[in-house]
């Protein structure tokens, strides 16, 4: 099973996919507590290319591709932007007290955390990111 | 997302409902900061009507945190739905927050 969705750079259309994710969950029938992690990951993953791989304020389309297969859920996120490599950016360590605590770098923590594998590449001058999840 | 307020002896008691991400975040920022502003140093987020949060939302608890350790209030979260509970404890905010699994035992 697979589907592909394309959206605009802007921060409004994170509605739009969560609205997709939530129809595609229930066509292929993703238990609730996955579909919720399903769209944590994608708006985190998206919302750091809408904020930082585009720097021409012109319209860009993201595509965002769902395979199931044999249990396995592969997400794939491409964008034509500027190289931009999620997986570059300095994780915040947790064990700091409060005080010390980042307040930056949680959403790349959360994709690494609920996701099983993810992977950059850059190809023909696009960001290509990909989440794997066994379910 | 909704959020409503209510005063409970010491404790300003904001319940919040719905979603907490990258589209809506500043709408619990305002909420809370109107809290600061009126010196409540007492304060429960109770999130038993929280469904999702992403790391928008989770900057938004964190920051709040910081602010209230630095005057020395208190900041109670109970009532998590497992889900939220999962996206605590796996940003490690678990260990930072004080998390009750009652209302009740969030304000005594």
């Amino acid at each position: 099973m697979k589907e592909v969705f394309e959206i605009e750079n802007k921060i409004e259309a994170l509605s739009i996919l969560a609205g997709k994710i939530e129809n595609l969950a229930e066509k292929w029938e993703l238990p609730v507590p996955l579909t919720m992690n399903l769209n944590l990951v994608l708006e985190e993953a998206v919302s750091n290319v809408i904020f930082y791989a585009f720097n021409d304020h012109q319209k860009h389309l993201i595509q965002i591709s769902l395979a199931l297969e044999n249990k396995i859920l592969t997400v794939e996120i491409v964008d034509d932007g500027i190289p931009f490599d999620p997986l570059s950016q300095k994780l915040p360590d947790i064990t700091l007290p409060v005080e010390e605590r980042p307040i930056g770098g949680l959403g790349i923590l959360l994709i690494l955390k609920i996701m099983d594998q993810v992977s950059y590449s850059r190809q023909n001058n696009q960001n290509r990111l990909t989440l794997v999840k066994n379910i | 997302m909704n959020i409503t307020k209510e005063k409970i002896g010491e404790f300003l008691v904001l319940t919040l409902y719905g979603r907490v991400d990258t589209n809506n975040f500043n709408e619990l920022e305002q909420a809370i900061g109107q809290v600061f502003e009126a010196d409540e140093k007492k304060i429960v987020l109770n999130c038993s009507g929280l469904n999702y949060i992403s790391s928008s939302g989770l900057r938004i608890f964190l920051t709040a945190l910081k602010k209230v350790n630095a005057m020395h209030g208190t900041l109670h979260l109970c009532s998590m739905q497992p889900v939220i509970k999962e996206i605590f404890d796996i940003s490690g905010f678990s260990t930072i927050f004080q998390i009750f699994d009652t209302q009740k035992e969030a304000l005594e």
